[in-house]
């Protein structure tokens, strides 16, 4: 099929993106496939042997591997879940008309547009056992006897980190919740007053089903973040104290860029890109059927 | 109106492609580097030092230097990926902990073929030289060599009526239980122990301290063994942190830096801080103790224990592009004397200004008789006696070899886990020594 003037200017439009598109994406992701396949160990360069798939194999026999897929499985539940209940909360409250609406919609902006490395740094901050606002304030308030350590502490690492995430990420899915709230008909909230539904029976009738692509959205993007989420274990707590937040983006972190295997690194990265899909792809498909 | 706009594209492209391979094809100088220089990198450490040594070096020599740094905690990432890209780097800074590894590799050239720098070794200190040594071959001058120090605050040992600083650790649970009891500190004992670079080197101090050791002399792990390993300094810790509670379960996440500062603030009578720290907690202009801090022979542990510490030196490591090139190698050879040697005028310039300046100990023996040098010991830690025996009894890490910075990773989180009350130390240790004994094997 010869192309006419028009489809021919089209592809000629279309050629630099699609051949940046080629050398930014589509090569590195073929080329750490490849490296994945080989035992590439950077401090041994004279050594690269082709072993085919045992670094995936190798994955799952690494007692570390278990350890961060259960880490990465709690921080990625307490992250999902908390910030879409805060999230439809928060937008049900900014969805009402009341004074200082407007500025708190904006103020609510605030988390989400600071830097996730200042971010972390200012929960580690509060955090901190000797000068940290947490302690200062408890004690102050009389919750606390003195001061105690936080992100020391194995049992609660993971739930402070996850406060630190949830508390920058919730914004964002407030707002998609409240532009898809904007979108339902108020026809339908007086029809439901008229069958004499009361606050909570519209909110399960009317407003859940109406929220339902917007659920949807924050529950994919949410998990998809936050099962890859790495900046805020590398400022806050690096993976510690011991295994305590050892998620599985901090264990790729350690195989490639401190134990310079890029091998497994690359290995390990694919098992992370495939399992998010996976996820992203069943939330879409059963819970979607659901909501 | 597509047509021209498509040929406007065109020129543009065509205009563009020239310019842009012109870019490509730019020399060094036009890059912002010189060319015929010494490349050199380093970490992001007594910066100015190093550029008022360049300036002398251009100066003395009309050997241009470019001069790039990265942050220490990601330095070794950073030089292994420009040495795997065949970066044009002359000489860089090296860690004794990677010298295996890097030797290895093929990315240092020995040094041992060129008289002008070895002569250097009969005024260095024994471990200093001792430390640049893989296989019988020497791989560089030294940058600076320190070891790990016994601190205490003569200010908070007066208030307990503590008149000489501990001996033993058994001594140091005592005294920081007196002080406790009497509130003065609630927890006297201070170690940074988070999971970073310098936690090895606390550790293997406390070992070596407890007579104890990671590995023996044929590389087999030994860490596991109650009574010749790492055990007794495993238990120390996790009982200063859960029973005696005189060290922070917070330790688990103090950095050295900010292990430095909590000692600084005054809330602490006891640390193990690396020696050159000493200028700058005894600076009222950086520590609320200055002139508080005095420094004693690191205090033994348990049956077997020694004053030992652990050491460590840092480097200029030559690589084998420079050596391999007549041109290169003259002007790299001369910076590297110039910087870890004497200067043209035959002083160790670069050495002494590190230490006056900064407080970084130099390997190079003549300069401790050096007044200048001799008065800064006596200024910032009340005399350079302590500091002079406790260096004579530093020894290099035992678990420095071609796979030390895999194994660190589990070593760490097993200190860690121990320190948290997670595992027995015994259980932890053999986890780490596993884990030696595994990597060892594959490398062969």
């Amino acid at each position: 099929m010869r192309l006419g003037y028009d489809e021919r200017s089209a592809a000629v439009l279309v050629f630099p993106v699609l051949a940046v598109l080629l050398v930014v994406a589509a090569f590195p992701i073929v080329y750490s496939f490849w490296v994945s396949l080989h035992d590439i160990v950077l401090t041994r360069p004279l050594r690269r042997p082709f072993v085919g798939f045992d670094n995936y194999l190798r994955i799952f026999d690494d007692a570390r591997f278990w350890t961060a897929v259960s880490r990465t499985t709690v921080y990625t539940v307490v992250c999902v879940v908390v910030t879409t209940l805060l999230a439809v909360l928060v937008a049900l409250l900014l969805n009402e008309v009341f004074p200082g609406q407007r500025l708190l919609s904006a103020l609510l902006l605030v988390p989400w547009a600071t830097p996730s490395v200042v971010n972390g740094l200012m929960w580690k901050w509060i955090y901190d056992p000797t000068y940290g606002l947490l302690n200062g304030l408890l004690v102050q308030v009389g919750l606390l006897e003195r001061y105690r350590v936080w992100l020391s502490d194995p049992d609660i690492t993971l739930l402070l980190i996850a406060n630190a995430a949830i508390w920058k990420q919730m914004p964002l899915a407030a707002l998609l919740m409240i532009v898809t709230m904007k979108a339902i008909p108020e026809d339908l909230y007086r029809a439901a007053r008229v069958d004499g539904a009361n606050v909570w029976q519209r909110f399960v009738h009317v407003t859940l089903p109406a929220l339902r692509p917007g659920l949807m959205l924050v529950l994919v993007y949410e998990t998809m973040i936050s099962i890859r989420h790495f900046d805020l274990f590398l400022i806050m707590t690096q993976g510690g104290p011991g295994d305590a937040s050892f998620t599985l983006s901090w264990l790729i972190y350690v195989e490639t860029f401190r134990s310079l295997r890029f091998g497994t690194g690359a290995a390990m990265s694919y098992v992370l890109a495939i399992t998010t899909f996976a996820l992203s792809w069943a939330v879409i498909r059963f819970l979607g059927k659901r909501l | 109106m597509t047509q021209p706009a498509l040929t406007t594209g065109r020129r543009a492209l065509a205009a563009a492609i020239p310019s842009t391979a012109a870019w490509l094809a730019m020399s060094p100088t036009a890059l912002g580097q010189a060319p015929n220089a010494v490349n050199f990198i380093g970490w992001s450490a007594a910066v100015d030092q190093v550029r008022a040594q360049i300036t002398a070096f251009q100066a003395a020599t009309g050997i241009a230097v470019n001069y790039e740094n990265f942050p220490f905690a990601q330095y070794r990432t950073a030089l292994v990926t420009r040495l795997v890209a065949n970066a044009p780097i002359d000489v860089s800074w090296i860690s004794d902990a990677w010298l295996p590894e890097f030797a290895e590799a093929g990315w240092l050239a020995d040094i041992s073929d060129v008289p002008a720098l070895m002569r250097y070794n009969a005024e260095a200190a024994q471990y200093c030289t001792q430390s640049m040594v893989y296989n019988g071959k020497q791989y560089g001058l030294s940058y600076y060599g320190d070891h790990m120090s016994f601190m205490f605050n003569t200010d908070m040992l007066a208030r307990a009526g503590i008149t000489t600083p501990p001996t033993t650790w058994e001594e140091v649970v005592e005294q920081s239980l007196r002080m406790k009891a009497q509130g003065i500190a609630e927890f006297p004992l201070l170690l940074s122990l988070a999971a970073d670079t310098w936690l090895i080197e606390f550790v293997s101090a406390l070992t070596f301290s407890f007579g104890g050791r990671f590995v023996d002399d044929a590389g087999i792990a030994v860490m596991a063994d109650a009574n010749r390993g790492a055990v007794r300094a495993a238990r120390f810790l996790r009982e200063a942190i859960h029973t005696h509670r005189i060290l922070s379960p917070g330790a688990v996440e103090t950095g050295e830096i900010n292990g430095l500062r909590a000692f600084g603030s005054g809330a602490h009578a006891f640390a193990i801080v690396p020696t050159y720290r000493i200028r700058a907690l005894n600076d009222p202009a950086q520590s609320n103790a200055a002139g508080k801090i005095r420094l004693a022979l690191m205090p033994k542990g348990g049956p077997t224990g020694t004053h030992d510490t652990c050491g460590w030196i840092r480097f200029y490591g030559m690589t084998p592009g420079a050596k391999a090139d007549r041109n290169r190698r003259e002007r790299t050879l001369r910076f590297m004397e110039f910087f870890g040697g004497r200067d043209t005028s035959g002083n160790y310039s670069m050495q002494k200004m590190l230490l006056t300046d900064m407080g970084l100990p130099s390997c190079a023996l003549p300069l401790a008789q050096d007044p200048d040098v001799i008065s800064f010991w006596q200024r910032w830690a009340g005399g350079g006696e302590v500091v002079a025996q406790q260096a004579g009894l530093a020894r290099k890490k035992d678990v420095i070899s071609p796979w030390f910075g895999e194994w660190v990773e589990t070593s760490n989180q097993a200190w860690q886990t121990v320190c948290l009350g997670r595992a027995e130390p015994e259980a932890a240790m053999r986890a780490a020594g596993a884990k030696w004994t595994e990597l060892r094997r594959a490398f062969r």
